[in-house]
């Protein structure tokens, strides 16, 4: 057997049978009064329009002869997309796009090119998409926990770090320890999922790739590398991130800006 | 004998409100001076001005003759020395703590950081001893102990004896009148109380509604008039 083992359209009819999991799940949550059946509808059909429509874009790209050219534009939604939506979890630090943007970048683009040069990621769109959306979408994911751990971490210990500026510490030296703690707390929820991988579940990739029919063991292989993209990416991220944070946080008096204060 | 600090004109906003609405005054190079004001008036601010941990709005400060804004900020701090009202530990021994500063440079000097632990008037056994741990006055003092290793000129103290208890208060206004005196430091010393800014300075300067509002000789202060 390889891959799912029926058509379009059957799958579409399948679909809607399947939605009556849906209809269970708003009739129980209803009963139970747990105010969320709207939501679960609307998010369901949110995220479903949403995949119908990168699915439309990825049939298209997929045997579009140009697609090189394409996908840039593609991979640069992305980087902006993910920055944008990263800063937003760092509330109350102005401008955090113009931090979150490049780190983003930075992490994401760097572990790409590795994958591409040790052809870990060959070159057509089938295999650039997911994997770009994958290491950005990370990067995104622990830049956004590294930046909101990072605000708290200043706004909390704001006493500390005037502390040590008033001894003679640099921007750099007095917000360390917090950029530090900032790095680790952000990584440490994908450590964790990785140290109880194949034991509880069995990751996006290589549950994809198990049903399309690819050999468990370069599957797993696969699902290693996918692993490897995303501490990485996430670990540049979030080390450019918290280097360029220091000049949000600090202005060049070596003084905590106005909002550490608010 | 000459101004070591020179304020004047200082004004600061905070939040939208005036704290500091014309601050005008001179501190002599050597001298004790005490700042006293009822809370809220502005003192912990001025002080913060002074070492520039944050910015004044307007108005001129000048140290040794020079302002403010022309010293790279982390050298005036290690010159113009801010001890906070509120004592931060950092995490690790006293020893760290007081110690902070000179290792920024690279070079720690240990016979003098356990002199300065010993002029803030604490036994020197307790340079092992973990500094977040420490009772509300022993932080204190381990505050001043890291003042001291700058080898400050000038000491902005921001009332040392808040949260040290009311029997050992003399005590630390002895250790800091004694390690000032051994280092010919110029002291500028915040207290919202009037018995101790008589027995701790020789001048006193009167922070009021945002103004120096008057500067007395400490022996003819009474202190009715200061609140
Ligand atoms: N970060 C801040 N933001 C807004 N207002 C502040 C801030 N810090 C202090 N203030 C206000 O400024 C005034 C002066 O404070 P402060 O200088 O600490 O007074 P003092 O040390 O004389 O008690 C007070 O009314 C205080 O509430
Ligand atoms: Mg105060």
């Amino acid at each position: 057997m390889t891959g799912i083992p029926y058509g379009i359209y059957e799958g579409f009819l399948i679909l809607l049978s399947v939605l009556s999991l849906l209809v269970l799940v708003v009739i129980l949550t209803a009963i139970k009064k747990l105010g969320i059946s709207k939501e679960m509808v609307t998010a369901i059909a949110k995220g479903g329009i949403q995949l119908f429509a990168i699915a439309l874009v990825l049939n298209f790209l997929f045997t579009y002869d140009a697609w090189y050219i394409l996908i840039w534009a593609l991979l640069g939604m992305m980087v902006i997309i993910g920055g944008y939506t990263s800063a937003k979890r760092a509330t109350d630090m102005p401008d955090a796009y113009s931090i979150t943007t490049p780190s983003i970048l930075t992490g994401g683009a760097l572990v790409l090119i590795v994958l591409a040069i040790t052809r870990a990621m060959p070159l057509y769109p089938q295999f650039i998409i997911p994997l770009a959306g994958m290491t950005f979408g990370n990067s995104m994911r622990i830049c956004s926990i590294c930046m909101e751990r990072l605000i708290s971490e200043v706004k909390q210990n704001k006493g500390e770090i005037e502390t040590a500026l008033s001894l003679g510490a640099d921007s750099k030296m007095a917000v360390k320890n917090h950029a530090d703690t900032s790095i680790r707390a952000s990584l440490i929820p994908t450590l964790d999922n990785l140290k109880t991988l194949g034991i509880i579940f069995i990751p996006g990739a290589m549950a994809g790739l198990l049903m399309g029919g690819t050999d468990p063991i370069l599957a797993a292989q696969y699902q290693i590398i996918v692993y490897l993209m995303i501490v990485g990416g996430g670990t540049i991220s979030t080390i450019m991130a918290t280097h360029l944070a220091k000049r949000k946080i600090f202005n060049e008096k070596e003084q905590l800006r106005e909002w550490v204060y608010s | 004998m000459k101004n070591i600090l020179e304020i004047s004109g200082l004004k600061k906003s905070l939040e939208g409100t005036p704290v500091l609405k014309s601050v005008d005054l001179d501190v002599r190079l050597g001298e004790i001076m005490g700042l006293l004001g009822p809370s809220g008036s502005g003192k912990s601010t001025l002080l913060r001005c002074l070492n520039r941990i944050i910015e004044a709005d307007s108005g001129n400060i000048s140290y040794k003759g020079k302002d403010i804004k022309d010293y790279p900020p982390s050298e005036l701090r290690k010159e113009v020395v801010l001890v906070p009202q509120e004592s931060v530990m950092f995490s690790g021994t006293v020893f760290d703590n007081v110690s902070y500063g000179p290792s920024i440079d690279g070079y720690v000097d240990k016979k003098h950081i356990l002199t300065c632990i010993e002029d803030a008037g604490l036994p020197s056994d307790f340079k092992d001893r973990e500094a977040e741990k420490l009772s509300g006055g022993e932080k204190r003092r381990v505050a001043l102990a890291r003042a001291l290793a700058l080898k400050p000129e000038v000491l902005l103290l921001d009332e040392p004896t808040s949260g040290v208890d009311p029997k050992r208060k003399e005590k630390v206004e002895k250790s800091i009148l004694n390690f000032s005196k051994k280092r010919d430091l110029t002291v500028l010393w915040v207290t919202h109380d009037v018995e101790q800014a008589k027995r701790i300075s020789t001048k006193i300067a009167n922070l009021r509604d945002g103004r120096i509002f008057r500067i007395y000789d400490s022996v003819d202060f009474h202190g009715g008039e200061a609140f």
